[in-house]
């Protein structure tokens, strides 16, 4: 059951996927895509009917951001789930440590740095929010103890919100200061696809495609931690050694992904609920159909936030608002998170 | 080491010499000395901090001894790894708490872990046996059910049947009868002294080690009592040897009259 409900999902990515690259202001028929992106990638012969224009649309526009989609979605799911599981907590999502608080902060700061042509091709921007995102991990990790083996997970839930609220602060500090950049700031604050070319696609996926995957593969140890240290301990863990390296892995997951698309919310909270509802709450199913069903629906919100002109972080909000309440909802009427 | 203990051990799966362990800067257990052998059934009884659960703990590897030393399988617990370990003894806990839904299928597969390999999830030979072990503890009836919505007595069976599924020779359990009424302390007492004849992978009788507070069921189910007071093995031996009102009194610090009623 685990694996067919996998296997459909991910069918449906693909799906997905194609008519996405499709859908747009130019309309692409899916054939038409897999012949650009066929002809393109690896040479095939593409039919005299297609045009230059929509060749240019696929492989310049569409593809890079939709991958982006697939990628940051991913990311962000896999993470949520792994910090639920080893914080033991429904309400912890990819953020939990502040990596939100610190991204934003280091986007804004960059903003203000007079950066131009190359530095800001490359992503000026984007290393300064990776290098907030991490730092701010840093200083939760540190003062938490996380890994010592004395840490208690109320004390880092805690930690963390306490360093979110002071960077929030501190931005909130530079949002005043910024004034032409006020809109740029508070755009990466909304979360958005927008702009994403192949090189910064490439300077993300790259490391969240490799953490992503690790994290999966951790999913043994993430199970043995929902009987708590104690219970996993029990059942064969390190559990320090474990808790370090998810936690590492989740951070550069999600520090890569904010990076690239700036604070998304709500996909990597809800989707490991919904997994959990589909597969039950083994990790080891939990985690792959979280990073298929996070890359699903970042894509669908992204693909509705196009269309109407809207960032997507709105949408991912817009939609995962209302599904919490539906669960939480449902918690009293049997299903409880 | 009592003289019980060498003509039921013919070597030793669960020993300790001259254990000392210190937690935060407190001494918590010094002195201890113990050799528990296959199949035996060995029940820890004490007052409340007298060091019982920290004994379990260090008996498991889930705390280092301070000096002295645990033997596991006739290994230095220390030369184990953390895996090894865990197909050697499974410790259950009085309390699973989980914070997502749960089934009971589910948590006991969980107890396949050390058995596992690699990122994919239970097999369907791991189902099979966390089944047999939901079955051996008359818990199928349970097995599509939250582990939250459990009542006490249910859970504790979930309990055991997780601790089963990791089939190992020593099955620890830490106050399995907490919490329990009458009734549901008998059944897990039973449940219990059943268990400890079934042979387990090692080709012996599984051993038993249990936490308990309750007198009566230790005297009526356990051949070995193990009194631990003030952070050190106060008595070892049969129950009729070791709770004699005079221990109790001592160990509890209550009056020796009602001690002699226990």
């Amino acid at each position: 059951m685990v694996r067919r409900t996998t296997f459909l999902t991910l069918a449906a990515l693909a799906l997905v996927a194609v008519g996405a690259v499709g859908f747009g202001v130019a309309n692409i028929a899916p054939l038409d895509v897999l012949a650009i992106i066929g002809g393109s990638l690896f040479g095939l012969p593409v039919g005299s009917e297609i045009s230059a224009g929509a060749t240019s649309i696929v492989m310049e526009i569409r593809l890079p951001r939709i991958l982006a989609a697939i990628a940051v979605g991913a990311a962000l799911a896999t993470s949520g789930a792994a910090f639920q599981s080893l914080l033991r907590n429904a309400l912890a999502d990819p953020y939990v440590l502040g990596t939100s608080s610190g991204a934003a902060l280091g986007a804004a700061i960059a903003f203000l740095l007079p950066l131009t042509g190359i530095a800001w091709e490359l992503g000026g921007v984007q290393l300064s929010a990776f290098v907030g995102a991490l730092a701010s991990v840093a200083l939760v990790w540190r003062i938490a103890g996380i890994g010592s083996g004395e840490e208690r997970i109320a004390s880092v839930l805690l930690v963390g919100y306490a360093v979110a609220s002071l960077l929030a602060a501190a931005l909130s500090l530079v949002m005043l200061a910024s004034g032409a950049n006020l809109r740029a700031i508070f755009g990466f604050l909304l979360g958005g696809l927008d702009g994403v070319t192949w090189p910064r696609l490439a300077a993300a996926a790259l490391p969240i495609a490799i953490a992503t995957l690790l994290l999966v593969r951790r999913g043994r140890a993430l199970a043995a931690f929902l009987l708590g240290d104690e219970g996993a301990t029990h059942l064969g863990i390190d559990v320090r050694r474990e808790r370090r390296i998810a936690v590492a892995l989740a951070t550069l997951a999600t520090a890569s992904a904010v990076a690239l698309t700036g604070l998304v919310g709500f996909v990597g909270l809800v989707v490991p609920h919904l997994a959990r509802l589909a597969v039950g709450s083994d990790p080891r199913a939990v985690l792959p159909l979280s990073a298929i069903g996070g890359a699903l629906l970042l894509l669908l919100a992204d693909t509705v936030a196009r269309t109407i002109g809207v960032p997507v972080g709105v949408i991912t909000a817009l939609i995962g608002a209302p599904f919490l309440l539906w669960l939480l909802h449902r918690a009293r009427a049997g299903y409880a998170l | 080491m009592s003289a019980t203990t060498n003509e039921t051990a013919p070597y030793e799966l669960l020993g300790a010499h001259d254990l000392r362990v210190d937690l935060g800067g407190t001494t918590i257990l010094q002195d201890v000395s113990l050799s528990i052998g296959p199949g035996e059934r060995v029940a820890i009884v004490g007052p409340n901090g007298a060091g019982k659960t920290t004994l379990m703990r260090a008996l498991s590897g889930a705390v280092p001894a301070t000096s002295g030393e645990v033997i596991l399988c006739t290994e230095p617990i220390q030369n184990l790894s953390r895996e090894t370990i865990a197909r050697s003894i499974a410790v259950v806990s009085s309390d699973i708490t989980l914070p997502f839904a749960t089934r009971v299928e589910e948590l006991v597969a969980l107890g396949r872990i050390p058995h596992g390999r690699g990122p994919a999830g239970p097999s369907d030979h791991d189902r099979a046996r966390a089944n047999a072990a939901i079955e051996r503890v008359g818990a199928t009836h349970l097995n599509h059910r939250d582990v939250r919505t459990l009542s006490a007595g249910e859970r504790q069976l979930a309990a055991i049947a997780l601790g089963l599924a990791q089939e190992t020779p020593i099955l620890a359990l830490d106050e399995p009868t907490a919490h329990l009424d009458l009734r549901h302390r008998m059944e897990i007492a039973d449940l219990l002294t059943s268990l400890a004849g079934d042979e387990t992978i090692m080709k012996t009788k599984r051993t038993i080690v249990a936490i308990f507070h309750e007198l009566d069921i230790v005297r009526d189910g356990f051949s070995r009592v193990i009194l631990v007071a003030n952070g050190t093995i106060a008595a070892d031996g049969t129950p009729k040897e070791v709770l004699t009102a005079e221990r109790i009194s001592a160990a509890w610090g209550i009056p020796l009259e009602r001690a002699e009623r226990l």
